[in-house]
């Protein structure tokens, strides 16, 4: 059974809106970013961490930016694997405390040694890679399948990749192949026909995109948002994920009951560039806050 | 009809080029891309479509542009005769207002009341800008920082036409930036915005869509120089950035396979090394970027590396997907010329023949000064001059080092 099915089953039995909050590997830096999604993995229900690339068309300013500062800093496909993958092997026995190694991050070491990357996962977080088509493609296809499920990925979430280019490409083979979801992302944009051929391919959970824009841009969530979603669900009979323009509590408390997991990504970037790691904290803390406590409060 | 011409290059009914091509487009620009060419397919079959554009073209825009006999270079050279096909002298500056009225046509008959466009050396903006005062349109160009700087001249002009100009500054701040900046538009306001992208690129089906509209270069060569020489010409030659003017030119004479088709790259400060030029048939490895499978210039992992070229219109990581596959098979040979060349070039055509062409167009020439003298006199050489080169005032006279356009300058700031 794939974690991410796993996961969407406990979320269920607790009735609880999940979490998805996002990070740019590799942003600001190496050591920093391993901190960064070693905050978000303590709060989260799934983890997306986007490998960056130089040209994020489904992006805006923040996600672009991080993404240009990470590439800047020598980020790469391999090496974001490589941090992936350490945060799910070097996992910290149940119940361990967390590790409290303070001080500056060791910069250069490999991240497999990186006295950071120790994450204490008393509970089963999957970690969903985000990145753009080109990267898989110039990659290898099954290479970068292959290592991204050696590095204990469970889904990828590709939005360039629509399922018409399936027939020549075989991207979603190849993810099925290593036991990897394929995520599809669907926006307001999509009619009933785009929603059908998506769901026909979709995995785990479908990716909505909340409005029309980019990342990053401010979502009204009013009452188009609704007729959206009973449109999605007429097609889709796996959990509704929403994103894009998601940054606080309360627009959290708004979509609850709408959809299933609650998708957070530049918001945090954004906090992180204001007000550092602790912001970070204190953000992820009270957005997960807010999808545990019961409805209605 | 021109608009029911085939070829068996064409893309396949998914908008594939062999390998090349597609539609990788992000699920929110999807809907919109299969609006355009439903759009698209029901407009190449309306007579009045055609006869629309037709009329526009003619009588807003100035085609047919002529193909003039380059004697005095020609004679100079000592091989070849070379005759000039000077799209510069459509209305706006270049070939670009070609597809742009095509596609004013499709976005009036979607009731799109907003068009928006990318822009490297300004004229696809400036065209876009004139169709969209033309035909009411709102009108949002993105251009690159790198660009705006170095095509004032095409800013400012884009501004009188009624745009409002965008400065790209992330990325490279070049043409490829601005195409991203673009689709993010797009994708935001993309129920009353049509995205009026200005080159054979992107996803499926603007490159077939901007084909079909410059095919009336071609179409009017093989005229022309049937007219005048009771022939088919033996060599085309276009500069190729995304391929618009290469595959205007091109395209009509696909099929006639006696026809050397040769597109010249941007080679910049030489192709030997990366971020130094914009060849992609020297340096280009296959890829998905800005919704098309091409060849681009890019990094192990996938990201786009800097290029580089004198001329911002060529100043481009990727290429047409159609011309890859030409490409490819072995229809279309790829050249380059050097920035120093091409200012070479474009002096010399200046001196000969009394043209003054845009730097892009002057690869072109170029490749033909180098090509000509090695070919008998009974060959014929067409070179596609895409565009004029008012625009370049300020590149040309930096790279002449004009002391005088220097002075000038001085006092006009004061």
């Amino acid at each position: 059974m794939n974690n991410i099915d796993k996961k969407i089953a406990v979320l269920k039995k607790e009735k609880k809106l999940g979490l998805m909050t996002h990070a740019v590997v590799g942003y600001p830096n190496m050591g920093k970013s391993i901190e960064i999604i070693k905050i978000l993995a303590q709060y989260s229900d799934f983890l997306e961490l986007q490998i960056p690339f130089s040209d994020p068309v489904a992006d805006g300013e923040t996600i672009m930016e991080a993404s240009e500062a990470a590439l800047k800093n020598g980020m790469n496909t391999d090496k974001a694997f490589e941090i992936i993958r350490n945060l799910n092997l070097r996992v910290l026995p149940f119940g361990s405390p967390m590790s409290t190694h303070k001080g500056t991050p060791a910069m250069g070491l490999p991240a497999s040694r990186h006295p950071l990357v120790r994450l204490r996962t008393d509970k089963l977080t999957p970690v969903l890679v985000m990145c753009y088509y080109n990267q898989v493609f110039r990659y290898g296809m099954d290479r970068f399948c292959k290592k991204a499920r050696e590095s204990g990925v469970s889904g990828l979430i590709v939005p360039d990749i629509p399922p018409e280019e399936e027939k020549k490409e075989r991207f979603i083979e190849a993810c099925l192949r290593y036991d990897l979801y394929p995520i599809r992302v669907i926006s307001p944009a999509s009619g009933e026909e785009r929603l059908r051929i998506n769901a026909k391919y979709a995995k785990g959970f479908v990716y909505s995109v909340s409005h029309f824009g980019v990342t990053g841009t401010k979502s009204e969530l009013d009452k188009d948002l609704q007729i959206y979603l009973r449109r999605v669900k007429k097609y889709f009979n796996i959990p509704i994920a929403l994103g894009f323009g998601i940054s606080s509590p309360d627009q959290i408390q708004k979509i609850k009951g709408m959809v299933d997991i609650a998708i957070v990504g530049s918001a945090i970037i954004n906090t992180y560039n204001r007000d550092g790691l602790k912001g970070v904290d204190t953000l992820v803390k009270s957005l997960k806050n807010c999808t545990i406590q019961k409805e209605n409060i | 009809m021109i608009f029911d011409y085939k070829t068996k290059y064409d893309a396949d009914t998914s908008g594939h080029f062999g390998q090349f091509g597609g539609r990788f487009a992000p699920e929110m620009l999807i809907p919109a891309l299969e609006e355009l060419e439903k759009a698209y397919i029901k407009a190449k079959k309306d007579t009045d479509f055609e006869r629309e554009f037709l009329s526009l073209c003619r009588n807003y825009a100035g085609r047919p542009t002529p193909l003039t006999y380059a004697n005095n270079l020609t004679k100079q050279l000592g091989g070849a005769k070379i005759y000039l096909k000077n799209e510069g002298l459509n209305l706006s500056g270049a070939h670009k207002i070609t597809h742009c009225l095509g596609q004013a046509i499709l976005a009036r008959r979607m009731g799109k009341k907003r068009i928006i466009a990318e822009t490297g050396a300004g004229q696809h903006g400036v065209a876009a800008a004139t169709v969209a005062a033309k035909f009411g349109f709102e009108c949002v160009v993105y251009m690159g920082e790198v660009d705006v700087a170095r095509q004032r001249p095409n800013v400012f002009w884009m501004e009188q036409l009624g745009a409002e100009i965008i400065p790209v500054k992330f990325g490279s701040k070049t043409l490829k930036d601005a195409v991203n900046a673009a689709l993010k538009d797009w994708i935001t306001n993309v129920r009353n915005t049509h995205y009026l992208l200005g080159s054979t690129v992107g996803p499926h089906p603007f490159p077939s869509i901007n084909r079909d509209f410059q095919q009336i270069v071609g179409l009017e060569v093989k005229e022309q120089v049937k007219e005048m020489e009771g022939k088919l010409p033996d060599y085309l030659i276009a500069c190729v950035g995304g391929g618009s003017n290469a595959m205007g030119l091109f395209y009509r004479f696909l099929e006639d396979e006696e026809v050397i088709l040769i597109g010249v790259e941007a080679g910049g400060k030489g192709v030997e090394r990366i971020g130094k030029h914009a060849a992609r048939f020297r340096g280009g490895e296959v890829g998905v970027v800005e919704g098309y499978k091409s060849l681009f210039l890019q990094d192990n992992y996938g990201n786009i590396e800097k290029t580089h070229s004198v001329s911002a219109g060529l100043d481009y990581p990727g290429v047409g997907p159609q011309l890859a596959y030409l490409g490819q098979v072995g229809r279309v040979q790829f050249e380059y010329a050097t920035d120093r060349e091409v200012i070479g070039a474009y002096k010399l055509l200046a001196k000969t023949e009394g043209i003054i062409c845009a730097l892009e167009s002057a690869y072109a020439v170029a490749y033909a000064i180098k090509l000509a003298p090695k070919l008998s006199k009974e060959k014929i050489i067409v070179v596609n001059l895409s565009g004029r080169g008012d625009k370049d005032i300020f590149i040309v006279a930096e790279a002449v080092k004009d002391k005088n356009w220097r002075e000038f300058l001085k006092t006009k700031l004061t």
